[in-house]
């Protein structure tokens, strides 16, 4: 009986995936459209020199970049130039939403439309910072040395963690870390809460 | 709560950056992904003699159609977050050992269901082992992960089963 509130929340979550996710297959152009507004604003910021626009395309980002590939060398476009464009996959980011509706869904907290609308904020942010992970890492293998020596442009290994933090951890933790922080005063959490001052008082 | 988030995301970055440094992966991270593919490749056997693995791959003699087992699809960045999670909670480091090595073999465990199931979806149809591979999956291992480590803490608060010395 002390186990319904996790026994509940799982089985819950795991019939709402299916839901969610199904709803996601559908509408991720959409529900994925405010993070590529932010992390266009964000790669426009932070790499203006390299970013010329950003196009939005139905389950990608395509990132016009300032270079050109003249003969197979790749170099800083100049106007009226052809530039390349980098295409990102941006499901790869977005499936933490249906995971995280699933979670918050599943949970009986207080306001749950507002938090969930809270929640799509912070991540969307973490999306916005996946897309802007993904672009600094195609620009450092497209372009190579011309990005790297760009101002504000952080080393080779910073951008090779940065996207691998991106795409393999970031989807589905921080989901579950807005999830955890938005539990509060929810069955889970109390049983959560009751279980750790246990064992707190034991050790 | 904030010391939890803290701990949690400090060890999560520090074992990330570790786990992908190339040393690690050379003599660790590669070789249990090897090791993976073949105990998928020995589950599957009994009941499927055209699978072999070789390496990180695990292949159909008769169809063609591999899979290669990369960064990502071995468990150990689930494992990594379980390592985090059970890291930044207070516990004795005996708890905290029990609970790394049973959440691993839990995690493994699923994991190995997910590469068998991904490969016959692979042989099946493209396009839902994609889809699997790259959403589906990664969000029911991490649900694997909380479940064990809601677990954990539930074995955390038990009675002590110990006598009492007066």
């Amino acid at each position: 009986m002390r186990d319904i509130a996790l026994r509940q929340q799982i089985l819950t979550t795991l019939l709402l995936l299916f839901i969610t996710f199904g709803l996601w297959a559908i509408a991720e152009p959409l529900l994925a459209t405010p993070a590529k507004w932010l992390a266009h604003a964000l790669l426009t910021l932070w790499l203006p020199d390299a970013i010329e626009t950003t196009i939005f395309e139905p389950e990608a980002l395509l990132v016009v970049i300032n270079f050109a590939d003249i003969n197979g060398i790749v170099r800083q476009a100049v106007p009226n130039e052809d530039s390349l464009a980098l295409r990102l996959n941006t499901r790869l980011v977005s499936y933490g939403l249906p995971f995280y509706a699933a979670l918050l869904w599943g949970s009986r907290i207080n306001n749950p439309i507002n938090a969930f609308a809270c929640g799509l904020f912070v991540l969307w942010a973490a999306m916005a910072l996946g897309l802007a992970a993904m672009t600094a890492k195609d620009l450092m293998l497209v372009v190579g040395e011309p990005f790297l020596t760009m101002a504000w442009v952080p080393p080779p290994a910073v951008l090779a963690v940065s996207y691998q933090f991106s795409v393999l951890l970031m989807p589905t933790v921080a989901p579950v870390l807005v999830w955890v922080l938005q539990l509060r005063g929810s069955p889970l959490w109390k049983q959560l809460e009751n279980q750790v001052a246990k064992s707190q008082g034991s050790a | 709560m904030f010391k939890f988030l803290l701990t949690f995301l400090t060890c999560l970055m520090v074992l990330f950056t570790v786990e992908l440094l190339n040393p690690v992966q050379a003599a660790v991270i590669q070789p249990f992904t090897a090791a993976l593919a073949w105990v998928a490749a020995s589950v599957v056997l009994p009941f499927d003699d055209t699978v072999i693995s070789s390496g990180r791959i695990l292949r159909d003699s008769v169809s063609g159609f591999a899979v290669s087992i990369e960064a990502g699809c071995n468990g150990v960045e689930a494992s990594i977050v379980l390592i985090a999670g059970v890291i930044a909670f207070p516990a004795t480091w005996r708890q905290r050992a029990a609970a790394i090595l049973l959440g691993f073999i839990a995690i493994q465990l699923l994991n190995i269901l997910r590469i068998i199931s991904l490969f016959y979806l692979g042989q099946w149809n493209f396009d839902i082992f994609e889809w699997t591979h790259l959403y589906l999956w990664p969000v029911l291992i991490m649900l694997d992960v909380l479940l064990v480590f809601a677990l954990y803490l539930r074995w955390l608060s038990r009675p002590d089963p110990s006598p009492k010395h007066a």
